[in-house]
């Protein structure tokens, strides 16, 4: 393999290395001033509002499509999310119903677990 | 003719070789990389023990015959998602854990709705935990709980402890948790208090938008993406690091908003007045203070983290009330501390060998 210092890849990758770390580093300083941070919050207040008002905008322009929006997306993954939530806690319950009637120990949904006796390996036994 | 001294031409030959086939390669493998998804993040088997509005409780199968008696709840970062910590199997923290023995469960966060803005540090501390930790108890049928909180997570566990620190938590253990906020030098900055307005903002937006989030972060490091790009085109041969750069570029970007009224306190509680670092911190009233945790802690920092600096993280040790405590600073950045080759090698076989006595 030749040499690293010949290996023009390796210089390259090397340069772009080099080139991340001062930039990152020249835009750090830069960013630490109290004028960025007054720079920055100025156009972020306004790029904040700007965005949620364009955001009602297309909101409203894919009703008059008859098409959902994101957040009606959102909406009905969530209402999936919390019927899967709501039978998790109905498995949990037939669990704890099944438990108090006798049958065999597990966990929340029926899975029987391992005993809790395990002890950490001591020196040089395999882990 | 001579050969210039130092210069093999066989050597540059197989390079050269190397090279061509590789560009090749790229040509190939790049129309692949747009026509396919990513690995399938987050697969260890689980139940699902309890979601209510943005907190999602797990339970991981386990994978042993045995298992130590004192069950694992893992905290995750309200700002990202758990599966950082169950990437693809071989570089899963949970799976590792449960192949070492350990009954894992995690504290997950979705993303909040907008009627969940209202949510405050009071849910998250004095609710959503505790009543995880309570679930934990009961299917586990141990009273013992060992925290695990990673970045954020790790300051909801220290808030969480410090206010119950009668019981029933164990163990502690925090991966990158800043306690002195003025030390995160450039996120204190934005948020300096002469000019970001939070009041307005959290008024007019409600949960804070995870791409405003996203920029934040990435403004740590401005050129880093795109020099992560150029590293992409230039690796796209090699699979296993298509592979990766796939699963933490996906995690990166998938942050989650963070509910208003939270981020409120947030930013006036620990980046304006930094009141855990001045035990002056209150959760609902509660006086929440470093000194009254008392229950053996391990702090695992990383040695270049961008995100949460050492300084911001060194006194944490320092403040805690316990006797038995360490600290382990460890090479690597902010998410490879936990995630990745270099966790794998590191961190893991650290926390086990922490762990496992303090778990019987």
């Amino acid at each position: 393999m030749a040499d690293k210092s010949n290996d023009p890849v390796a210089i390259w990758q090397n340069m772009i290395g080099e080139m991340e770390k001062g930039f990152n580093s020249f835009a750090n300083q830069a960013m630490s001033s109290p004028e960025f941070s007054k720079m920055m919050n100025q156009a972020g207040g306004a790029a904040a509002g700007a965005q949620k008002q364009l955001g009602e905008l297309m909101e409203k322009y894919l009703v008059s499509m008859n098409l959902p929006s994101r957040s009606q997306m959102v909406g009905m993954a969530e209402r999936l999310q919390s019927i899967e939530g709501q039978l998790n806690e109905i498995k949990a319950m037939l669990t704890q119903m099944s438990k108090a009637s006798g049958v065999p120990a597990g966990n929340a949904f029926g899975t029987p677990m391992p005993p809790r006796t395990r002890r950490p390996p001591s020196e040089g036994e395999p882990k | 003719m001579n050969a210039p001294t130092g210069l093999d031409f066989a050597a540059v030959s197989e390079r050269v070789q190397t090279e061509v086939q590789r560009a090749i390669q790229r040509s190939i493998k790049g129309v692949e990389y747009f026509s396919t998804s990513g690995p399938t993040l987050g697969s260890t088997a689980k139940d699902v023990l309890a979601s209510r509005g943005t907190m999602n409780l797990y339970h991981y199968r386990p994978l042993t015959d045995e298992i130590y008696r004192v069950p694992i709840l893992i905290v995750m970062a309200t700002t990202n998602r758990g599966y950082i910590l169950d990437m693809v199997p071989g570089q899963s923290f949970i799976e590792f854990l449960l192949k070492r023995g350990y009954d894992v469960y995690m504290l997950d966060w979705s993303a909040p709705k907008p009627e969940e803005k209202s949510l405050r540090m009071e849910d998250y501390v004095l609710d959503f935990i505790p009543d995880s930790v309570r679930r934990v108890q009961e299917d586990s049928g141990i009273d013992d709980v060992t925290v695990i909180g990673y970045c954020f997570g790790g300051v909801l566990s220290l808030l969480y402890g410090s206010i119950f620190h009668d019981g029933p938590m164990k163990n502690l253990i925090c991966f990158t948790t800043p306690i002195d906020f003025r030390e995160m030098k450039l996120f204190s900055n934005f948020s300096d208090r002469r000019y970001f307005d939070v009041d307005r903002l959290v008024d007019s937006v409600g949960n804070m938008p995870p791409e405003l989030i996203l920029q934040s972060f990435e403004m740590l490091r401005p050129a880093s993406r795109s020099v992560s790009q150029i590293q992409l085109w230039e690796n796209i041969w090699n699979d296993e690091f298509v592979k990766s750069y796939r699963m933490f570029d996906r995690w990166a970007t998938d942050t989650l908003p963070l509910a208003g009224e939270y981020f409120r306190t947030i930013t006036k509680d620990l980046m304006w007045d930094n009141k855990l670092f001045n035990d002056a911190m209150t959760v609902g009233g509660r006086p929440a203070q470093l000194d009254k945790i008392k229950v053996p802690i391990l702090h695992a920092v990383a040695e270049h983290d961008h995100i949460v600096p050492y300084d911001a993280a060194k006194h944490l040790i320092q403040k805690i009330g316990s006797t038995d405590k360490e600290e382990v600073i460890l090479k690597g950045g902010h998410v490879s501390l936990v995630a990745g080759p270099n966790a794998v090698r590191r961190l893991w076989p650290k926390l086990d060998s922490w762990l496992g006595g303090r778990s019987i």
